[in-house]
C-alpha cells in the first residue's frame, strides 16, 4: 500500500511538471517556413535503407524580422490523413501537447536563416504509412511559434509512402521452430516413456 | 452404498458452508485423520490433505498446489503478453483499431471451448497430463508470434495462445484430488486468484523484457518478437516441472494405480441436464461475464489506454496496468471472505447482497475510470475498480457451490466459459469500432456492468430466500434436502445415489444465517452411511 502511495505521488508530481509546458495551439502558429521533399508520386521508400531529401527554411518572400524569435528548428515526420483513419492514437489535435500527428523527429538544429538541405536515412522504427514533413520553429522557451510543411493545408498533395521493416529475422524464425519442436518432442517423449514403464512393470 | 463424493470429475465438490475464505492455515476438524498414511500433512481417508499450508512445498499436496497455480499463471502471462506491447505491434503490423479489438476478442474466445473440453481430458488422462499437454502444446503458439507479419496472423496467434487458459480447469480439478472437500473452497480460490495475477504481472514483465532487449541493440520491431521467447520458455519449463514433479493423486499417478472398483460415476447427460435446466446457472453465467469477463477485457486494453491517453512511456503504462491484475493476490480471496462473513448472520441472502453490492460498485468505478481525465484520478478509479471487480469474482464462487451439488463441475465450467464470453462480448461492443474512444468504451462498459448485475435479485433459493424475498414458508420446500434431493429421480434415490447430496444439504444449513439453531432436524433425512 505504501508503494502504491509513493507511485501515485510521484506520478502526480511528474504530471505537474508536465503541465508547466504551456498550452500552444497549432491554429495560432504562423506558416512562415517552407519545406520541400524530393519524392516522386507513387514512390515507396524503405525504412532503414532509403534516404529522404528535405529542404527547409524561412519563406524568403516575407518581411525581415519575422524570424526574430526563432531559436531552434525541428523537423518532423507526420502522418497523412489516410494513415490516421481508424487509428485514434495518431489523431490530430489543435493542442500541440496532445497532437499525435507528428510522432517522429527527423532532426533538431539551431535556427539558420538560409535554406538547409538534409539527406535523412529513414529510421527502422518508422511504420508503414503515408507521410509528409513538417518543420516547427521554436523560441527560446522551446515553444512552437511558426511552422511549414511539405504538403498543402488539406494535407493532400506531395505525400509519400514509407514501407516499414518487417522486424523478422531468419535466426529468430529458426530459434522459434527449434524451441517449439523441443516442447512437443519432450512432451510426447515423456508420455510414451511413462506408458512403456507402466506396461513393463508387473501387473497387479 | 457407494459414495460418489470426492471422485475425479467433481471439482470443487463437497464444499461445505463452513470454510473460511481467507486464512493461511485451515484445518478441517470433522474428518478423521488417517493415522497410517505417511504424508507430511495430515490427510483424510482418501489421503487428501486436510490442511492448507501456503508456504510449504510438502510433496505431494503442496507441491501440486504450487505447480498447479504456477501453470495457470504462466498461461495468463502468455495470453495477455501482447497487450502491453500493442503500441509497438500496431505500428509493426500496420493494425487499425478493429484489428486490435478482434485480436483481444480472439485471445479470450479460444478458451471458451477448451475449458469445456479440459474436464473430459482430465478424466481420461488425469490432471497432470491434462495440464502438461496443454501447456507444452501451446508453447509453439507463443513462439509463433515471431512469424507474425499481418493483422490476420496476429489475430490467429492470439487465438491459439488463448486456448491455454483452460489450465484453469486442470488447476481446480487437480486441487480437488489433493485437498479435502472442507478446505477446497479456500484452496481453489487462492489458486485461481494467484493464477489470474498473471494477467497483471505480464503488463510489467513484457515491457521490461522489451526494454532490455532494445537496450541490447535490437530495433523495436524485432525486440517485441524476441520478448515473446520469455513466456514461451516459461511454458516449456512449467510443462517439464509438472511432468517430473507432479502426480495425479496423493498415492501416485492415474495409470500406475488400480482404479477403485465399482464407484458409480454419474451419467454426464444427467449432470448436464440438471445444470442447464437450473435458471440460476444462466444468471451466474451472465454475472461472471460481468466480473471475470471485465477483468480479462481490462487486461487487454488498459496498458494501451494509459499509453495513449496520458502520453506515458510504455513501461510506465505497463506498471499502472499491472496494478490492476495484481490486486488479485488479495482481492479475490477478500471477496470470498466477505461472502462468508455476510453468510454468518444473514445466510445466503447475505451472500447475494454482498455480490450485488460489490459488483455494482465495480461498475460504478469503471464509469469513473472512463470519465477521469487526470492521471491520479484515473489510477485511483482503476485501483478501486480492480478491487471491487475481483472481489465480485471471489464472491461469485462463494455462491456457486450451493446452486447444485450434483452438477457442480458442469456449472463451474459453464460459469468459467461465461466469463470468457463476457470478455469477448464487451471487447466487441466497446473496444473494436472507431466510433467512440477507448475512454467512452470504458464508461459504457461500466454502465453495462451496473445494469447486468440486477439479475442477482432474481436468484431465489426456496430454503434460504433471495435478496428481496424470504425463504418459503412451505414446510417441505423450505428444507435443504428437498432442494438438493430434487436433482435425483425416484429410481436413483432407491439406489441411494443421492446420499452425498443429503450430507451436503445438512452441511449447508448454515446458509440460513441466524435461523440455523431454531430449526429441528428433519425426520425424513436418511442417515448417510459412512
Amino acid at each position: 500500500m505504501a508503494a502504491r502511495g509513493l507511485l501515485l505521488a510521484s506520478i502526480y508530481l511528474s504530471l505537474l511538471v508536465h503541465e508547466c509546458y504551456g498550452v500552444t495551439l497549432f491554429s495560432s502558429l504562423q506558416k512562415t517556413l517552407q519545406v520541400t521533399t524530393t519524392t516522386k508520386r507513387g514512390q515507396v521508400l524503405k525504412a532503414g535503407e532509403d534516404k529522404l531529401t528535405i529542404t527547409w527554411g524561412l519563406n524568403q518572400s516575407l518581411a525581415a524580422g519575422t524570424d526574430s524569435a526563432y531559436k531552434t528548428m525541428k523537423l518532423q515526420l507526420c502522418f497523412a490523413p489516410v494513415s490516421q483513419k481508424d487509428r485514434a492514437w495518431r489523431k490530430t489535435e489543435d493542442h500541440l501537447n496532445k497532437d499525435k500527428t507528428c510522432s517522429f523527429k527527423i532532426v533538431e538544429k539551431p535556427y539558420n536563416k538560409s535554406l538547409q538541405t538534409l539527406d535523412w536515412i529513414i529510421e527502422s522504427d518508422v511504420p508503414t504509412a503515408t507521410y509528409f514533413v513538417r518543420a516547427y520553429a521554436l523560441n527560446a522557451e522551446r515553444h512552437e511559434v511558426a511552422y511549414g510543411q511539405s504538403t498543402n493545408d488539406q494535407k493532400t498533395t506531395n505525400l509519400f509512402d514509407i514501407q516499414a521493416i518487417t522486424g523478422r529475422h531468419a535466426s529468430l524464425d529458426i530459434a522459434s521452430v527449434c524451441f517449439s519442436v523441443f516442447s512437443v518432442v519432450a512432451l510426447f517423449g515423456f508420455f510414451f516413456h511413462e506408458k512403456r514403464k507402466a506396461r513393463m512393470s508387473p501387473q497387479k | 452404498m457407494a459414495d460418489t463424493e470426492n471422485t475425479p470429475g467433481n471439482s470443487m465438490h463437497g464444499v461445505s458452508a463452513k470454510e473460511k475464505a481467507f486464512a493461511f492455515s485451515v484445518a478441517s476438524p470433522i474428518m478423521p485423520t488417517d493415522p497410517i498414511a505417511k504424508f507430511k500433512l495430515p490427510v483424510d481417508s482418501e489421503h487428501k490433505a486436510k490442511v492448507f499450508k501456503i508456504f510449504s512445498l510438502a510433496s505431494p499436496h503442496m507441491t501440486t498446489f504450487h505447480l498447479s497455480w504456477l501453470s495457470f499463471f504462466t498461461c495468463f502471462v502468455s495470453t495477455f503478453a501482447a497487450a502491453p506491447l500493442v503500441p509497438i505491434i500496431r505500428d509493426n503490423l500496420n493494425l487499425i483499431k478493429t484489428d486490435i479489438g478482434n485480436a483481444g476478442i480472439a485471445s479470450v474466445s479460444g478458451s471458451i471451448f477448451s475449458r469445456l473440453v479440459m474436464g473430459a481430458v482430465c478424466d481420461l488422462l488425469g490432471p497432470r497430463y491434462g495440464c502438461a499437454f496443454l501447456i507444452m502444446l501451446s508453447a509453439p503458439t507463443v513462439f509463433s508470434m515471431v512469424f507474425v507479419s499481418s493483422a490476420r496472423g496476429y489475430i490467429a496467434a492470439r487465438f491459439m495462445i488463448g486456448f491455454s487458459l483452460a489450465t484453469f480447469v486442470s488447476c481446480q480439478y487437480w486441487m480437488s484430488t489433493m485437498f479435502n472437500g472442507k478446505i477446497i473452497g479456500l484452496v481453489n480460490g487462492t489458486a485461481a486468484g494467484w493464477g489470474n495475477m498473471g494477467g497483471g504481472i505480464t503488463q510489467l514483465l513484457m515491457p521490461f523484457i522489451y526494454e532490455l532487449i532494445r537496450r541490447a541493440g535490437a530495433t523495436p520491431f524485432t525486440a517485441w518478437r524476441i520478448a515473446f521467447f520469455a513466456p514461451g520458455c516459461l511454458h516449456v519449463i512449467m510443462g517439464i516441472l509438472v511432468l517430473t514433479l507432479g502426480q495425479d493423486l496423493p498415492d501416485g499417478n492415474l495409470n500406475t494405480l488400480q482404479k477403485k472398483g465399482d464407484v458409480p460415476k454419474d451419467k454426464f447427460p444427467k449432470v448436464l441436464w440438471y445444470a442447464i435446466t437450473n435458471y440460476r446457472t444462466w444468471i451466474f453465467v451472465l454475472l461472471y461475464g460481468m466480473s471475470l469477463g471485465i477483468e480479462l477485457t481490462i487486461d487487454n486494453v488498459i496498458a494501451e489506454y494509459f499509453f495513449d491517453r496520458f502520453n506515458l512511456k510504455l513501461h510506465t503504462a505497463g506498471v499502472i496496468a499491472a496494478t490492476f491484475g495484481m490486486a488479485n493476490i488479495f482481492a479475490r480471496p477478500l471477496g470470498g471472505l466477505m461472502s462468508d462473513m455476510a453468510a454468518r448472520p444473514f445466510g445466503m441472502r447475505g451472500r447475494l447482497w454482498n455480490l450485488y453490492i460489490v459488483q455494482t460498485l465495480g461498475g460504478i468505478f469503471c464509469i469513473c475510470l472512463g470519465r477521469a481525465s487526470t492521471l491520479p484520478l484515473s489510477i485511483l478509479s482503476m485501483i478501486l475498480f480492480s478491487i471491487t471487480t475481483q472481489a465480485a469474482c471471489g464472491a461469485t464462487f462463494g455462491i456457486i457451490p450451493f446452486i447444485s451439488r450434483r452438477s457442480l463441475g458442469v456449472i463451474s465450467g459453464l460459469t468459467g466459459a461465461g466469463g470468457n464470453f463476457g470478455s469477448g462480448l464487451t471487447q466487441l461492443l466497446f473496444f473494436t469500432s472507431s466510433r467512440h474512444s477507448t475512454a467512452t468504451g470504458i464508461s459504457l462498459m461500466g454502465i453495462m456492468i451496473v445494469c447486468c448485475t440486477f439479475p442477482v435479485a432474481l436468484v431465489h433459493f426456496p430454503q434460504w430466500g433471495s435478496m428481496f424475498l424470504p425463504a418459503t414458508k412451505d414446510s417441505e420446500k423450505s428444507k435443504e434436502e428437498y432442494y438438493y434431493g430434487a436433482e435425483w429421480n425416484e429410481e436413483e434415490k432407491q439406489r441411494g445415489l443421492h446420499h452425498g447430496s443429503l450430507k451436503f444439504a445438512e452441511n449447508s444449513r448454515s446458509e440460513r444465517g441466524k435461523r440455523v439453531g431454531s430449526d429441528p432436524t428433519p425426520i425424513s433425512a436418511t442417515p448417510a452411511p459412512v
